[in-house]
């Protein structure tokens, strides 16, 4: 199976503090990777090192290796805007930018490509579409993206991370400020996603985690303690914290 | 009282501490009212005080408004000497406030803006703090340091190699060579008037900027970065628009300050009453006239002063109040 990213002996650091202890592990092509784990594991935190967001801190810095197309991103001269552009993120709470619901996703096309007023509606329509959201806002593109419902602005910063067709996406906790029905309609987004891009995807609910994911690793304490396919993780683990954590001895 | 001591050993000790405790605050009812009185009448003697400073200003202004009517404003001539009849306009020093303010805040929100943009955006960590506390120490400049330093160093400066210059270069330009014109007579302008208001100005504009730029929240800079944007481009694209509210009330603040400032404008600006296009030319603003000859004057001149100060109150009153409209709505919006 296609590695689109092997994550190799990472160690990161929140000043001297080591916060991720060596991981080793890879995301497949199309598949959907899923991230378990107590809070302070280092699972949201490996997310932000796959897409370098922990440069915008000074004190934070990361070592290893992690190849994404043949090439360590770690490295000092990767280019972080176009690096950004391919992995793509949504956040644990919804970020829609203080325009309107058609530049929220214009916004980041703009940035990319030079296209004309007819090819960007097309764009738009395009990414509303797949995440879900066109027939609820199709009428009032012009409204502010702040004016939507938390649940429509998650799926709003959805669109707006498809629209810029990146190759891997990232989910840090997207469903952990929705309600159930919204939830619902995220992780069906996810499945449909998955057929065109990489997907990681970092949670707190066991369930969802089984629902969406093909693969499934469990972190505790900075490390990763297990990674396997998702049915192995929740029917047979091998490391007995696995095994205590998803039954809901701790964490 | 032995009834009361038996009933209170009877009672569980938790009872008497209770009790104790009630005791307690009956002894501080009293003190209570007392401060509670005090601070309200703290709080009402300000009103009041505003109050009678209007009440007064518009007592001494009763005169000249009798005398000059609305032709105050629109007159241009300031004679207070002249017989038989002294004639009085404020047009000419409210000229010179509003555009040497509006000059002032010409430099200064630019620069205070950008400051405030490379101290939360790009300044390495590890000074910021000293930036800030320099930019925050420029506000801690006594206004009379401003006017000499403004008198003797930055006005012949100015006057002598800068200005010249700038007329030479604008001189066969329709509009600006008025605007940059004229003969340079002295070392006093509204320009260096203007320049060293903008100084003054510059930290309330950075430090209010730094403020708000602080209130945008990591989580939607960084899904800005996420999509791949240049730090400029989340400036531009997030951070301003998030802010935009913010910025505009700081803006206005540094305005008002501008409006008002008198020791070191009065210093500077010439305090000459005549209306000149050319931003070069000495000028006056409403509290620099006042400053100036509030000690000489009298009778009707001395009203006319005071309907200035009256002017000036209602002019930055406004300027002040939508200041503080504007803040109150970014802070509900920050709230929400």
């Amino acid at each position: 199976m296609l590695e689109k990213i092997s994550v190799k002996d990472l160690k990161f650091f929140y000043g001297a503090n080591m916060a991720l202890k060596g991981i080793n592990i890879p995301l497949y092509a199309n598949k959907v990777t899923a991230f378990i784990g107590p809070s302070g594991c280092g699972k949201s935190t490996l997310l932000r090192v796959l897409n370098r967001m922990y440069d915008l801190y000074p004190a934070q810095h990361a070592e290893g290796q992690i190849v994404f197309d043949g090439r360590n991103i770690l490295d000092a001269g990767e280019d972080l805007n176009l690096l950004r552009a391919r992995i793509g993120m949504v956040f644990q709470k919804p970020t829609p930018f203080p325009m309107t619901i058609y530049d929220n996703i214009a916004f980041g096309l703009k940035l990319y490509e030079n296209l004309s007023k007819s090819e960007l509606d097309g764009r738009i329509e395009d990414a509303l579409k797949r995440a879900a959201l066109w027939t609820e806002v199709k009428d009032k593109l012009d409204a502010s993206g702040l004016s939507l419902s938390g649940g429509q602005q998650q799926r709003l910063c959805i669109a707006r991370t498809v629209a810029i067709k990146p190759e891997v996406i990232l989910f840090d906790e997207p469903c952990s400020a929705l309600d159930p029905i919204s939830t619902a309609k995220i992780e069906e987004l996810i499945d449909e996603l998955k057929h065109e891009y990489t997907i990681a995807i970092v949670t707190h609910n066991m369930q969802q985690a089984a629902r969406v994911s093909e693969y499934t690793a469990f972190m505790y304490l900075g490390e990763l303690v297990e990674f396997d396919e998702t049915s192995k993780i929740f029917t047979s683990p091998r490391d007995p914290r696995t095994q205590d954590y998803i039954t809901g001895r701790f964490g | 009282m032995s009834t009361v001591t038996q009933t209170m050993q009877d009672t569980s000790s938790k009872n008497t501490a209770t009790q104790q405790r009630a005791r307690v605050l009956v002894g501080m009812a009293f003190g209570d009212k007392v401060f509670a009185l005090a601070t309200k009448l703290a709080a009402y003697t300000v009103l009041l005080v505003l109050a009678g400073i209007i009440v007064s200003l518009v007592v001494g202004a009763w005169p000249a408004m009798k005398a000059f009517g609305f032709e105050f404003l629109i007159t241009r001539r300031w004679a207070p000497q002249l017989e038989p009849e002294p004639v009085l306009g404020a047009l000419a020093p409210i000229y010179g406030t509003l555009v040497s303010s509006f000059v002032a805040m010409l430099i200064a929100v630019p620069f205070g803006l950008g400051i405030a943009i490379f101290l939360t955006e790009l300044c390495p960590h590890s000074l910021r703090k000293p930036i800030r506390l320099a930019i925050e120490l420029l506000a801690g400049i006594p206004s009379i340091i401003y006017g000499m330093w403004g008198f003797f160093v930055l006005g012949p400066f100015l006057a002598n190699y800068i200005e010249p210059g700038i007329v030479a270069a604008f001189a066969n330009i329709p509009v600006l060579n008025t605007i940059f014109g004229g003969e340079i007579v002295s070392n006093l302008s509204l320009f260096n008037a203007s320049l060293i208001l903008a100084i003054m100005i510059l930290p309330f504009i950075t430090a209010i900027a730094v403020d708000v730029f602080s209130t945008v929240p990591p989580v939607l800079k960084e899904a800005a970065y996420g999509i791949g944007c240049t730090t400029w481009e989340v400036v531009n694209n997030v951070v301003l628009p998030f802010t935009r509210v913010g910025v505009v009330g700081g803006v206005m603040l540094a305005l008002g300050r501008a409006l008002g400032e008198t020791m070191a404008v009065t210093f500077i600006i010439g305090n000459s009453f005549k209306i000149s296009g050319s931003i070069f030319a000495p000028s006056t603003t409403i509290s620099a006239a006042i400053a100036s000859e509030f000690a000489e004057s009298s009778g009707v001149h001395q009203s006319a002063l005071i309907l200035l100060g009256l002017l000036l109150f209602v002019l930055t009153f406004f300027v002040l109040a939508t200041a503080r409209f504007m803040l109150m709505r970014l802070e509900k919006r920050a709230g929400a």
